[in-house]
């Protein structure tokens, strides 16, 4: 009895170790390679970096164009939501020193630059939020259930920021 | 003969079946909310609530097609469905197609989370255009649609016996859950 949980932790012991190896990030190569990320990971991390894009796109809009704000603060508000949730399905290896994913460098290189005028830096955003929703659609017929959901969720609200920032937004 | 799917792909579909009931579920309401929300819109707003209820009968029928063809029978409509809130006004009508098209963005999330890929793009489109529509009437957008109901009130909850009769249209609250919804003598009407 004592010795048949003996051997189960120790079989629990080694099923953590490549979590651990993940996660320390340094003399990974003394265990081995290290163990690939699941698809899954890839493409929420995909879509982590696609929300700090549009975040820092509206940050830049609201830089070069103040007068947006009041319209444009609910939607970059919700694209905080979208990113916080997204991240909150990265779990974190323990130990880890990372506590959150940083974002590629396409994601941070520089900052974008918005347009300086109103109906231009809108339009710069609405094709932006169009663009987003149409990746995101194409991710859901691969991922886990619960992750389809949360991206055709997240697709379907970035669906409606584009219609928000159309110029005359629709009748009715 | 030639042309039917794999076996395993129809599995995948059937499985589908409960979630697609579902979606035409929350269709047959709209269908019915419609009907109310558009006796108590005018002008733009009314042609929107046409627009949008004809959406929603085309989308009904599309839902029904697909069960049939996976072998089940489509759920009926009820005869009369209970309001969320009583709608009387022109900002009431206004707040229960938005609270309609969140019930129906809800419903078609379910087919996102089926292994059929067919399906969960169905699901997914589905679940965009009834945001979009829900964003129309409602001005702003929701972070996560279908995912969060937003409206107040229970569920549009089906009757199934009762017809509601044209009554009085009396402005202000009715008393509470019990009140017959108005009659549906907009684009629904008959």
């Amino acid at each position: 009895m004592g010795r048949g949980a003996t051997r189960r932790s120790v079989l629990a012991a080694a099923a953590s170790l490549p979590l651990v190896a993940a996660g320390c990030g340094k003399g990974i190569g003394a265990l081995g390679s290290p163990p690939r990320p699941s698809p899954d990971v890839a493409v929420v991390r995909g879509a982590i970096d696609g929300e700090t894009f549009m975040i820092a796109r509206y940050n830049a809009v609201l830089t070069a164009v103040p007068a947006l704000a009041g319209s444009l603060r609910p939607l970059l508000q919700q694209h905080h939501e979208h990113l916080a949730r997204l991240r909150a399905r990265l779990i974190q290896p323990q130990g880890s020193s990372q506590p959150e994913h940083t974002p590629s460098a396409a994601a941070t290189a520089a900052g974008p630059r918005a347009p300086g005028t109103p109906a231009a830096a809108q339009n710069y955003l609405r094709l932006a939020e169009q663009a987003a929703a149409s990746t995101l659609l194409g991710k859901i017929t691969t991922a886990p259930p619960s992750l389809a959901q949360l991206l055709a969720s997240i697709a379907a609200s970035e669906a409606t920021h584009a219609l928000l920032l159309a110029p005359t937004g629709r009748p009715g | 003969m030639s042309a039917s799917p794999s076996p395993s792909a129809t599995a995948a579909a059937g499985q589908g079946v409960p979630a697609l009931q579902a979606a035409l579920d929350a269709e047959h309401a709209a269908v019915y909310g419609y009907g109310v929300a558009g006796a108590h819109l005018t002008g733009a707003k009314q042609k929107a609530a046409v627009r949008d209820w004809a959406a929603h009968e085309a989308a009904r029928d599309t839902l029904a097609a697909m069960i049939i063809a996976l072998g089940a029978q489509p759920v009926a409509a009820a005869a009369a469905y209970q309001l969320p809130f009583p709608v009387h006004s022109e900002p009431a009508a206004v707040t229960l197609a938005a609270f309609l098209e969140d019930r129906v963005a809800a419903a078609y999330l379910g087919l996102v989370a089926l292994s059929a890929a067919r399906l969960r793009m169905f699901g997914a489109r589905a679940l965009q255009s009834a945001a979009l529509r829900a964003t129309s009437w409602r001005g702003t957008a929701l972070a996560f649609p279908g995912l969060e109901a937003s409206a107040p009130g229970p569920v549009l909850a089906g009757q199934g016996t009762t017809r509601p009769t044209p009554g009085p249209s009396t402005p202000g609250p009715s008393a509470g859950g019990g009140g017959s919804p108005p009659p549906p003598t907009g684009p629904a009407g008959g």
